[in-house]
């Protein structure tokens, strides 16, 4: 599995938006909350990639908010975004990596399915 | 409009779209100056029952930026993330009795801040957290003594910071209606070529479209040596001149659950951008506003060729025949218009109005460029620079300035001639205007700082 860091900065950061690479929002929210195209989204809890969250393990959320949960718990966000390659970018926290694992890409669509 | 829903994407994310950005040597505190960025537009005041508020920390963060060498990116952000608390999730009501104070217990659904300064991309300094803002403009029952309980929200922090965010009112005026209407300027528009319908046969006054509405204001207001490179000294010192803009971002992934929750992970994206007013309104084509409003401003050389020909100058020779040949003349030879890089992508460099310059170097950025150096003006013309008010657009940006009138007549060709003194304006480029002043805007600016008008109630408004 190649892993490669994101735009992983802290909260004090100032600069991770905007170069001419960056999606935009749209289809970042759009890839990210729906199965577009190829692309398959998840939301898991750190450490159980392998299955769908149960009620019992979603991360804590207010109405309307994100959770606000601590490390451990922070909910993670899958977006693989072409399942026969296996890339996919996982958003954690304020961070973001790119991986590309087609044997993961292809449990989460079997999980999916 | 200055940059009200200027563009696809952020039209559609009123939390997150800057509408205007102001930048001044505080008139009240010459040794200060006052930022101001403007979000959520066109707010009807009557917005009950879930008044106004801004994104919250899990939603939207909005920065101020300032560059101080003129590279185009920030060297300090102000950065401010908010978060709401609902008292009692059982009654529907924003307030249930009349908000006195800015900790009431009649104030069911408030907002507090926190805001951190940033230099150079480093680690932020807290400058101060849970500050209250005040609640939005209700009407006689519920905010009784608006003004003084919005003075309320008015923080003074260390270092001589003073800061506030909250509801105030629209203060940009604007023929809205009109403009967008293929161009129309009321004061003209019988002269408009009309399309051969001969619909306006005279001139008529014009409209403020956004009179009587409400925004959400950011405004900071932080000695000019936190700003500054250390030895800024007069006007004619480059280290004088900062550059300002503002943005929100939003984090990159979001899944809405089946319940109703947002989960949001990931970097933050920039979504809006603000910097010189009207640019990505007016000046940015729509295939390109999205980007415009995702991308730094150090990247906005490949935006060049807009200010350099920009559709507007092509625009009006062809709805207003034969009352501007000369910059007609102009569009039709292709020159670059160097005067309008100048002015809101490099600053102007010093040699080309007596006693002044805002330049910023040769990195082609649109951002709001304010010398520091120049002291308020004693009687400020609303036409900035081009009234002869060294104070005023586009040396910054105060809150009355006429800046639709001022960009107007700039893309007319009357600044034209700064950089080719043989072009002649047409003598309607120095006339033109959309018709409005400031007191096209009902409620009253103030003389000190948050400077913008007491928002607009719900209960008179509309009345």
């Amino acid at each position: 599995m190649s892993v490669n860091n994101g735009t992983d900065r802290p909260m004090e950061d100032v600069t991770e938006g905007g170069q001419h690479a960056e999606p935009s929002r749209r289809s970042v929210l759009h890839g990210a909350a729906g199965l577009a195209g190829a692309g398959l989204a998840a939301t898991v809890m750190a450490g159980t990639l392998a299955a769908p969250a149960s009620a019992s393990a979603a991360p804590r959320t207010h109405p309307g908010r994100a959770a606000r949960v601590p490390h451990s718990d922070e909910p993670v966000i899958v977006h693989v975004r072409d399942v026969r390659s296996g890339e996919m970018d996982v958003f954690a926290g304020e961070s973001q990596v790119s991986l590309r694992d087609p044997g993961l890409a292809a449990r989460l669509t079997q999980a999916v399915r | 409009m200055s940059s009200h829903r200027e563009a696809p994407e952020i039209s559609r994310d009123p939390v997150a779209d800057s509408t205007d950005l102001y930048a001044f040597v505080s008139p009240d505190q010459p040794d200060t100056v006052t930022l101001i960025a403007n979000y959520i537009p066109l707010q009807e005041p009557a917005g009950g029952p879930n008044f106004y508020a801004f994104g919250d920390d899990d939603e939207v963060r909005y920065d101020i930026h300032v560059d101080n060498d003129g590279d185009g990116q920030p060297d300090v952000t102000y950065r401010f993330r908010f978060h709401s608390q609902l008292l009692d999730p059982e009654t529907f009501l924003y307030n249930t009795g009349p908000i006195t104070a800015l900790d009431s217990p009649n104030w069911n659904n408030r907002q507090f801040y926190s805001v951190w300064k940033i230099v150079d991309q480093g680690p932020g300094k807290l400058l101060g957290s849970n500050l209250p803002c005040p609640p939005c403009n209700i009407g006689p029952l519920s905010t009784p003594h608006y003004a003084s309980l919005a003075d309320m929200a008015v923080h003074s922090l260390d270092g001589g910071i003073k800061v506030f965010a909250g509801q105030r009112a629209e203060g940009f005026y604007v023929d809205l209606g009109a403009i967008f209407d293929l161009g129309d300027l009321r004061p003209f528009e019988n002269l408009h070529a009309q399309y051969g319908m001969h619909v306006f046969t005279k001139p008529a006054p014009g409209v403020n479209a956004t009179n009587r509405l409400n925004v959400h204001s950011i405004a900071i207001q932080v000695p000019i040596t936190d700003l500054v490179q250390p030895g800024a000294s007069g006007e004619s010192d480059p280290k004088s001149v900062i550059g300002v803009w503002t943005t929100a971002s939003r984090q990159a992934a979001s899944v809405l659950e089946a319940n109703g929750n947002t989960v949001t992970s990931g970097p933050w994206r920039q979504v809006s951008r603000l910097g010189n007013p009207l640019i990505n309104e007016v000046i940015i084509a729509l295939g390109d506003k999205d980007r415009w409003n995702h991308l730094e401003p150090v990247g906005d050389k490949q935006f060049a060729h807009y200010y350099a020909h920009p559709e507007l100058a092509a625009l009006l020779p062809a709805l207003y025949p034969g009352v501007f040949p000369n910059l007609e003349a102009l569009v039709k030879s292709g020159k670059t218009r160097a005067d309008l890089e100048a002015i809101l992508l490099t600053g102007i460099p010093s040699g080309l109005i007596p006693g002044f310059q805002n330049n910023t170097g040769s990195v082609l950025s649109d951002m709001l460029r304010l010398n520091t150096a120049i002291p308020p003006s004693s009687s400020p013309n609303i036409l900035g620079l081009l009234g002869g008010d060294l104070a005023g657009f586009p040396n910054g940006r105060r809150v009355f300035d006429d800046i639709v009138t001022v960009e107007l007549r700039a893309v007319a060709g009357v600044t034209y001639a700064l950089v080719d003194p043989s072009f002649k304006p047409d003598a309607a480029a120095g006339e033109v205007t959309d018709g409005l002043t400031p007191s096209s805007v009902k409620a009253p600016f103030l003389t000190s700082f948050p400077y913008l008008g007491v928002p607009y109630s719900g209960f008179y408004n509309p009345s």
